[in-house]
């Protein structure tokens, strides 16, 4: 039993240094544009996923169901977050493969979240991607509508996706 | 002999076991806007220019150094850089995010130029930082570079000349 401990401390400290010397060293790799191993990112994003469930609210879209809800976050969707998660009838966004993780393209990828899971990480962001929390510059009621119109981004009622296209600039 | 190594092979399982099951669980905080404890950070902050160092290693900025060089550079800032980096002269914002983008003009560059030229072109992993590298040629990524090493100390001509132009 005795053994058994200080195989077990030895293990402790063993650790402890390959860890501190991987980080120190600079063994960590940082570049955005090369990426994790599909285990690696597999397992981070199942776990990011499992972590929103676990805290955002469990509750219906206060928003009544209708074509303006989705016109209206739609429009916002169109300002802010377009850039990132790519346009509705447009290619995925190059620039929201730019950073890793990369930003979801809802408009052709579509989400796994309900309305609540994606207003939650709307407002609040999600720690250690670029995605920046929004609570400081939307109310809850726009965060709402975003989150309707995203829930159903890939698919949309036409006369939804017929209002909120920009005016063809010349 | 034989105990020695079961514990150790005991203990280094047990310690894989408990992060991963923490995080697959769902239990690690991912809110943007709430903090990181401060040990995490500095550590994390570490490791990153650890890293950032080890890879920029053996680069060189080939430009001169001039004012055309870094009014070139502002412009790219003030375009690209700008709205998560801030603009020279303007106050600092306080927002909370993790991790917070520097801001460059209050805080000065934590790298020096190959490192800063490295990060340009390749961005931060688990950061809201992008890898620029198919936006912008090495040329006009040094140029950035030069401007964001000289944003608080600019020469008088070059602050003048990216001043916004008044109708």
């Amino acid at each position: 039993m005795k053994k058994f401990i200080t195989g077990s401390s030895c293990a402790i400290v063993f650790l402890a240094i390959a860890l501190a010397a991987y980080l120190v060293l600079g063994f960590m790799d940082v570049a955005a544009d090369r990426r994790p191993s599909a285990l690696e990112a597999g397992f981070m994003t199942a776990s990011l996923e499992a972590s929103v469930r676990r805290r955002a609210p469990q509750m219906q879209n206060p928003l009544a169901n209708s074509d303006d809800t989705l016109i209206a976050g739609g429009k916002l969707y169109l300002n802010d977050c377009v850039g990132c998660h790519g346009g509705p009838g447009q290619p995925p966004s190059h620039f929201g493969a730019t950073f890793y993780p990369p930003a979801p393209q809802f408009p052709s990828a579509g989400t796994q979240f309900s309305e609540a899971q994606i207003f939650w990480v709307a407002k609040n962001g999600i720690r250690m991607t670029g995605m920046y929390p929004q609570g400081a510059s939307y109310s809850d009621s726009q965060l709402w509508s975003l989150a309707a119109f995203i829930s159903r981004a890939r698919n949309l009622p036409p006369a939804v996706v017929k209002s909120i296209q920009p005016p063809l600039s010349k | 002999m034989k105990n020695f190594v079961l514990g150790f092979l005991a203990t280094v399982l047990l310690i894989l076991i408990v992060p991963l099951t923490y995080l697959r669980l769902g239990a690690a905080e991912v809110r943007g806007d709430v903090r990181a404890p401060s040990w995490e950070s500095r550590l994390m902050r570490f490791a990153r220019h650890a890293s950032v160092t080890r890879s920029a290693q053996g680069i060189q900025n080939p430009l001169p150094h001039s004012d055309e060089q870094l009014i070139a550079g502002a412009k790219m800032y003030l375009d690209g850089c700008a709205g998560c980096h801030g603009r020279p002269g303007r106050p600092a914002r306080n927002r909370i995010a993790y991790a917070p983008p520097p801001e460059f003009a209050h805080v000065g560059s934590p790298y020096r130029e190959p490192e800063l030229f490295w990060v340009v072109k390749h961005g931060i992993r688990r950061t809201g930082m992008s890898a620029y590298a198919s936006f912008y040629s090495d040329q006009q990524v040094w140029q950035l570079v030069e401007f964001v090493q000289h944003m608080n100390n600019l020469p008088p001509a070059v602050f003048d000349a990216i001043q916004p132009k008044r109708p």
